[in-house]
């Protein structure tokens, strides 16, 4: 109750620091207005107005929109979504502020933040390393038993953003470092098992010791964008960002930035566009990295050698998104959104092997392979809402379609594993189904069983050893359930704010979900 | 293991009251889903949020509050347009809900 009463007092304090100093002057207010957009809504809707998690919210896309009813969803929330509600939060005169501001500024122009701005904003928390403990401070069998969970926090922002970590095999919380906001995407450094990186929307990247639980620098990459990969060899990070349109190397040890990226390039229309960046992925093949952009429809694949020369794949897709690895890390899945395709890249090529179907608005998360009589055979999950809901399930070798699993609506992530029988995939079509996580027969290749995991189910992983289903039970659910990967008994439920993506450090080893271990050790 | 016998005595207690009661913490669950969680919190609200908690408060006090609510002599905007929506077995089943929550 205390921190209930302090927590409103601090509003009020910050409410009337606000009207002070917004007091008669209009840009002033209007100044105010930008800050409580950025202080509040742009970790999910983008720092330029644009959008990114979340819709665009600038003159153009609010134009003709009641003001009373955007004052209402500002006040409620908006029932399955992310969107909190701020009633209590922010006060009814900055809420019609905001409700103003929103409705007269257009779309930014994409901001700066340079090489210079991202060198000011790293953060040393520990500055001698050698005083780290030289083992896990708690009980754990092997590193990779460690799973990490993105909490958003209900606000996106605050005490409940974190990445919570997890001994999947006790199914206990080992340890949490606070993100400020949204963690979005855990990388894992591939040489060394101590290293964990953290991504937060707003584009921060942390560098955390595992063995301490504890961040130990920070460096803010841009203003929004999850992008980030880790190469093979653990020396470098590369981060992308929607807003700005850029992407960086950095060096994984220090954080510090080596290089920058401006993103641009002719689009398969024929367009020169600024472009987001989608995934970013490193891989166990070479010592590359290769990353998505959106809009230009290019794959970017970056040599870490002298000057990080670049060569470019063009006219991949219309607005790519994801992807996974294949065949040792030389091939490469990248979903494209606009036009209902996968696109296999060879990475020793770099270039477009073929174009596969996939289903409605194609998002393969961090996408899923098996190994099945012989085959190996790659999952595609597809977001769009439509008609036909399908997963997607193409021969890897072949490169070719070999069924179009029917599922109960969209879905946005599969998982699957060597050892466990059923490759899950999440429904997050938003009525009663997006509770739901919906599990494949690796054999059959149908769906055989439903979950209802409850809250906004999405983001299976399984634990390292295969034994245990997660799922982020999201927004209205507050906790990750884990499940018994063969019974599909439930056997645990870990609490925190808005769950979303989960990463197994056992990734590292088998570089896509479902793969063994052994396809690295091929690459090599 | 906890909470999968406290599930299981919820669904057993579902399937043994069915239509006689009405009122119980499962469907209290889905209603609260529904209705309550967006501020309060299924468990408990947000760290951040400037929402009281529910969960463990007594159920009689849940009631009446909701009831008061509900007929507005206790007043507050956004809590009597929500209490207006629920039927005296949602108050109950809320209210058996929260109170059976640990904090």
């Amino acid at each position: 109750m205390h921190a209930i009463i302090k927590k409103i007092s601090k509003t009020l304090l910050t409410t009337s620091i606000g009207l002070l100093l917004s007091n008669g002057s209009f840009a002033e207010a209007e100044i105010n207005a930008h800050q409580l957009f950025e202080n509040n809504c742009a970790s999910c809707h983008g720092s330029d107005h644009g959008g990114y998690l979340a819709p665009a919210l600038n003159a153009d896309t609010l134009k003709g929109r009641s003001p009373t009813a955007l004052r209402t969803i500002i006040m409620a929330g908006s029932f399955d979504t992310l969107m909190p509600p701020f009633y209590n939060r922010l006060s009814d005169d900055e809420i019609r502020g905001l409700v103003k501001h929103l409705q007269t500024t257009p779309k930014l122009p994409n901001p700066a933040w340079t090489i210079e701005d991202m060198k000011k904003s790293l953060k040393v928390y520990v500055k001698d390393e050698s005083t780290l403990p030289a083992k896990p401070t708690y009980t754990i069998d092997n590193m990779d038993n460690v799973i990490g969970v993105a909490a958003r926090g209900k606000y996106g922002r605050g005490e409940g953003s974190k990445a919570v970590f997890i001994n999947s095999t006790t199914h206990q919380k080992i340890g949490e470092i606070l993100t400020g906001t949204a963690a979005h995407i855990i990388d894992y450094n591939p040489a060394n098992p101590r290293w964990a990186y953290v991504k937060t929307d707003t584009a921060e990247i942390f560098k955390v010791d595992l063995y301490s639980m504890q961040a130990v620098r920070s460096i803010k990459t841009g203003y929004n964008g999850p992008g980030m990969g880790v190469s093979r060899n653990g020396k470098y990070i590369m981060a992308g960002s929607f807003v700005p349109h850029n992407a960086v190397i950095l060096d994984a040890d220090t954080l510090e930035p080596l290089k920058t990226f401006e993103l641009e390039g002719i689009d398969p229309d024929g367009k020169m566009v600024s472009s987001d960046s989608g995934m970013i992925i490193g891989t166990p093949f070479d010592d590359i990295f290769a990353i998505a952009l959106e809009n230009a429809g290019q794959v970017w694949v970056v040599d870490l050698k002298e000057g990080f020369p670049v060569t470019k794949i063009e006219k991949v897709g219309r607005h790519l998104h994801d992807a996974f690895l294949s065949h040792g890390g030389q091939k490469l899945m990248i979903a494209s959104y606009d036009d209902s395709i996968v696109a296999a890249i060879d990475l020793k090529e770099r270039k477009i092997i073929k174009k596969l179907e996939a289903g409605c608005v194609p998002h393969v998360g961090g996408g899923s392979a098996v190994k099945v009589n012989g085959r190996t055979l790659g999952f595609g999950t597809n977001f769009g809402d439509c008609d036909k809901t399908v997963v997607s399930v193409w021969d890897l070798d072949k490169m070719e379609v070999v069924k179009q699993i029917p599922v109960s609506g969209g879905t946005e992530s599969p998982a699957a594993h060597a050892n466990a029988p059923y490759v899950a995939v999440d429904i997050i079509s938003k009525d009663r189904r997006a509770r739901t996580i919906q599990l494949i027969d690796k054999n059959s290749l149908e769906v055989v069983k439903t979950l209802d995991v409850g809250g906004h189910a999405y983001f299976p992983e399984y634990s390292a050893d295969g034994k245990f289903l997660y799922v982020s039970a999201g927004y209205s659910g507050d906790e990750v359930v884990v499940y018994d990967s063969h019974s599909l008994a439930k056997v645990a439920s870990v609490t925190m704010e808005s769950p979303a993506g989960i990463f197994s450090h056992g990734r590292v080893r088998y570089m896509t979900r479902g793969l063994s271990p052994d396809e690295i050790e091929g690459a090599k | 293991m906890k909470a999968i016998v406290l599930t299981g005595l919820c669904l057993l207690g579902l399937s043994l009251q069915t239509s006689v009661f009405a009122a119980s913490p499962y469907a209290g669950q889905a209603r609260a889903a529904a209705v309550c969680s967006q501020c309060h919190g299924i468990r408990t609200p947000s760290a951040e949020a400037p929402f009281p908690s529910l969960a463990g408060q007594d159920q009689t006090y849940l009631e009446t509050a909701l009831k008061q609510y509900r007929d507005k002599t206790r007043k507050n905007d956004v809590m009597n347009a929500i209490a207006g929506s629920l039927s005296d077995t949602d108050i109950q089943s809320v209210a058996s809900y929260y109170s059976k929550l640990k904090p």
